[in-house]
């Protein structure tokens, strides 16, 4: 365009102008509309589609089909024309060059000419880069697998290689009569997550049949996908499951939909796995779904597990009761009638029920409509036919896992077992009631109750369990979990952390007693007695050795330890096998003399006084002198008595050992794993003070302390 | 009254030239494809302000990414409407821009004396185009994770550099936390300054020269 040219646009453009309007009002106007108009638009597509959000990113699932946003699938499809060494062609050079062209174009199309008519070129290569990204953007639409397509993998497998298999590898064993529905909910205390509040409770139960029968989702995968979404038959019914093989295409769901006949399209295995991975064989969900609403929480039964076995099995239909007509005369008969429509109403026939009945019946009072029908069952006896025959519905796996299930609920496991564990393990230190008293273990210490409506309502499980299983070193309390080193399983653990909690429910009624001050001072006590109140729990009374401690034989003691390892031992602790140390509590004579008690002298080596040194005096950190401070300036804002975040009280030497939802927050002698250092350190991603990591010095003062045993000094 | 005061502040402000200047300004006869301007501005106001109203409560680290942006669709009063705005605003945006442009070439408008508006609308796309590559990420959902996998890589292809730009779009080798954080700068810092930079400087131009008349069938 020369000067002419431009000039002569100028003149146009400014007559044009002349004859135009004012932007304001008139071209405003047009713009609000179609804003308005565009506004609208945005709003219902807001209201109307919403916004996709998918799955939580996961980087390790690498079968993902990649889609990126719609305005970018047009370079997406472009690339796929420009495989190996020419991706750059596709990548680079051609959006490179195409950019720089629309850049300059001003300077490349110099004409005058306006109309896109009297420019045919312009116009056609406009048109031609138009279509063919929209052609691409077809074609990329067109070629990826559509979505729903890519979705149908094993969800099952999938959720385990996310979630567990971290952890767990390829596969659990299950050990019978594992509540794995509730363990994977709650999680354990051995560091295994609660899934409950990220999974669905279908996702649970899919997860729990796929551990137990992993080849039976992915059958559900290959056969049932296509139409059910998600295998949410994981809670179903067994009855209705074993209906879909039993009656095949007369099954009423699958009447219209043209299915296959599954009894003949799958072999017995394979129906048995998939039947295993709908209902698990899960014997206490089996329980929660096909018994409990007849038989409530359990099942009173006398007989071995095999003949339970057999009952489930057979059914209802085998399961006679006696007429009672012959043996009771008509008043008894009226009496139990009566006292099974409404229990309320006649109280000898509790007397009766007790007597006749709860042998089979257990405490579960059989329904019955009205006082008539009642006598006429209890008269005549019969058949229990309401009760299905189990061994035609439920696979073997699961009949097993229902049997072991019922058998442990007949024998009073939860609760009464708690109670029993409670007794046998917790009593001698916290009373009968958790009502506390004098710590064996610590002279002039007394032991808290652990009954308390305020001390229940302080500590979640997770807590409390905790302390069950790893102990209270500090305090005396040796660990109770299997995992470290104590004779408890995690269920035994849970059974007694129930009767703790029934606590809640019903206050022990004594109230603790006023227990006197411990007279005898730790100095003073002899070997013997500091064997039998302490080394006994773990070593056994006769040194016979039980399930948290190995037994003491002196002569092997000898052949493996001398004086001073074994002086070191019991001063000292041994960290590994949480054995406590022993030499703050007594006097380095007393220790001695502990040697000679459990392991005899050694001969030809005197075991005078100065072969032994004195315990090492590595507690240089003092924590009311150099870590509470520190604690003071920098948690207890959040951390006290009053402010207790996370539970956890930062005020005191007590306080610090013994709180927190985590408790214990430390661990003495052990900072990698006592918790306040992961957060000081911040290795397990939280960290802690929110307001910025601790200087190095100080960190090293509480980690220091925590070295050497975390005293109260 | 309100005249007065008007007055007042155009003694002090001279508000009557700048509102002469922009909006009493005589324009051609033009049709209702020339509104497209217009309205990709306003949609660029509209997720300004839906985009602030999210970092309310957007937390841009992969621990919480996702579950605030479910937070802020499931929990929050009007969440799902602020998203929803903003994510089909985006989508809007690239439309409205690209027919905008469309409109600006076949009108032969980009020509003189108008050069350097149209440079700076192809610079302007540009930005959209990287608003929304960099958006696209920060839900970190599996969309969004392997798209911006994929459209990262593409980086690494250039010959000799592509390693470095690859590090640099990524801040590491993978994907991580690093990514996200410099994708969520860029997405709310860098782009809109550059977005509303060129925004005035397009604006200006479009005024001082005036938007183009429809060009007669013989120009």
């Amino acid at each position: 365009m020369n000067k002419q040219e431009q000039q002569d646009y100028l003149d146009k453009y400014k007559k044009a102008k002349e004859k135009g309007v004012p932007f304001f009002p008139d071209i405003i106007f047009k713009d609000t509309i179609v804003v308005f108009i565009v506004f609208i638009i945005l709003i219902a597509l807001a209201y109307f589609v919403g916004v996709p959000l998918e799955a939580r990113a996961n980087p390790n699932d690498a079968n993902y089909t990649p889609r990126p946003e719609w305005y970018f699938l047009f370079l997406f499809q472009l690339l796929k024309y420009f495989p190996g060494n020419l991706e750059v062609v596709g990548a680079m050079i051609l959006p490179g060059l195409f950019i720089t062209l629309l850049l300059l174009l001003p300077f490349i199309d110099r004409s005058p000419k306006r109309h896109f008519m009297t420019r045919p070129y312009a116009s056609i290569a406009a048109i031609v880069v138009v279509l063919g990204i929209g052609l691409l953007t077809w074609l990329a639409v067109n070629e990826a697998p559509p979505p729903i397509q890519a979705a149908v993998v094993d969800k099952a497998a999938a959720l385990y290689a996310t979630d567990c298999a971290n952890c767990h590898g390829q596969g659990i064993v299950i050990p019978e009569g594992t509540d794995l529905h509730k363990l994977i909910a709650a999680g354990n205390h051995q560091g295994m997550p609660a899934w409950g509040g990220d999974l669905s409770a279908d996702e649970i139960d899919m997860l729990a049949g796929f551990i137990l029968s992993p080849n039976g989702s992915a059958l559900f995968t290959q056969e049932c996908a296509s139409c059910h979404k998600s295998p949410v038959l994981a809670s179903g019914n067994p009855v209705q499951l074993q209906k879909v093989f039993d009656e095949g295409k007369d099954f009423p769901a699958h009447k219209d939909l043209n299915t296959p006949d599954w009894k003949s399209t799958l072999t017995p295995d394979q129906e048995n796995a998939l039947l295993n991975f709908l209902a698990a064989p899960d014997g206490q969900r089996l329980f929660a779904i096909n018994c409990q609403g007849c038989h409530g929480e359990g099942v009173g039964f006398s007989g071995t597990k095999e003949e339970l076995r057999a009952m489930i099995e057979k059914g209802g239909h085998e399961i006679k009761m006696p007429g009672w007509k012959d043996t009771l005369s008509a008043d008894d008969l009226n009496t139990l009638a009566q006292y099974v429509v409404d229990p309320e109403a006649n109280s000898a026939g509790s007397t009766m029920f007790g007597k006749y009945c709860a042998a089979c019946h257990g405490d579960k009072i059989p329904a019955a409509p009205d006082e008539a029908s009642a006598l006429s069952i209890i008269a005549l006896g019969g058949s229990h036919i309401t009760m299905p025959v189990w061994g035609e519905i439920l696979t073997a796996e699961q009949l097993d896992a229902l049997t072991s299930y019922t058998w442990d609920t007949s024998q009073g496991v939860g609760v009464a077992s708690g109670e029993k564990l409670f007794a046998s393990n917790c009593r001698g230190c916290h009373g009968k009631f958790g009502e506390g008293g004098p710590n064996p273990t610590f002279p002039g210490d007394m032991i808290f109750p652990i009954s308390s409506s305020e001390y229940l309502k302080t500590r979640d499980d997770a807590t409390i369990r905790n302390i069950i299983s790893q102990g209270q070193p500090d305090y005396g309390m040796t660990p109770f979990g299997s995992a470290y080193g104590g004779s408890l399983s995690d269920e035994q653990i849970d059974a007694i952390l129930g009767f703790i909690r029934s606590w809640e429910a019903n206050p022990p009624s004594v109230s603790p007693p006023k227990a006197p001050p411990v007279v005898t001072q730790p100095q003073e006590l002899s070997a013997s007695q500091i064997y039998g109140s302490l080394c006994a729990q773990c070593h056994g009374v006769n040194r016979e050795g039980t399930a948290s401690g190995p037994a003491l034989d002196p002569a092997q003691l000898r052949a493996e330890f001398d004086d001073q390892a074994l002086h070191d031992m019991i001063n000292n602790g041994v960290l590994k096998v949480a054995m406590p140390g022993l030499g703050n509590m007594f006097t380095d004579d007393q220790v001695k003399k502990l040697v000679i008690l459990v392991a005899g002298t050694e001969t030809g080596t005197s075991t005078g006084s100065g072969t032994v040194p004195k315990p090492p005096t590595n507690s240089t950190v003092s924590f009311n002198d150099q870590v509470l401070p520190i604690f003071q300036a920098k948690c207890s804002m959040c951390h006290s008595s009053a402010t207790t975040f996370g539970g956890w009280d930062s005020t005191s030497y007590q306080a610090v050992m013994t709180s927190g939802d985590n408790a214990p927050e430390v661990i003495a002698g052990d900072p990698d794993n006592s918790y306040l250092m992961q957060l000081l350190q911040a290795t397990n991603g939280a960290f802690m003070p929110p307001t910025g990591k601790l200087s190095d010095e100080e960190i090293q003062i509480i980690m220091d302390w925590i070295l050497a045993g975390a005293l109260d000094n | 009254m309100l005249a007065n005061l008007g007055d007042w502040l155009n003694d002090r402000f001279g508000w009557r030239g700048i509102w002469e200047a922009i909006f009493l300004r005589k324009v051609p006869h033009v049709n209702w494809f020339y509104t497209l301007g217009s309205a990709s501005l306003f949609v660029a106001i509209n997720q300004a302000i839906t985009g602030i109203l999210l970092t309310l409560y957007y937390v841009p680290t992969p621990d919480h990414a996702y579950d605030s942006v479910v937070y802020i669709t499931t929990q929050l009063p009007f969440g799902w409407l602020i998203r929803g705005l903003h994510h089909w605003g985006a989508s809007a945006m690239v439309v409205l821009v690209v027919l905008h442009l469309l409109r600006v070439f076949f009108y032969g408008a980009y020509k003189f004396p108008r050069e350097a508006t149209w440079m700076t609308g192809v610079i302007l796309l540009i930005v959209v185009i990287g608003f929304g590559f960099t958006g696209y990420l920060l839900p970190w959902d599996q969309r969004a994770y392997w798209a911006t996998t994929v459209g990262t890589r593409i980086a690494g292809v250039a010959p000799y550099v592509g390693d470095f730009l690859l590090k640099i779009a990524r801040g590491g080798p993978e994907l991580s936390a690093v990514t996200l954080a410099r994708f969520f700068g860029t997405h709310i810092w860098v782009l809109p300054t550059t977005l509303a930079l060129l925004v005035v400087i397009h604006l200006y131009l479009v005024i001082r020269v005036g938007i183009s008349a429809v060009p007669a069938k013989d120009e």
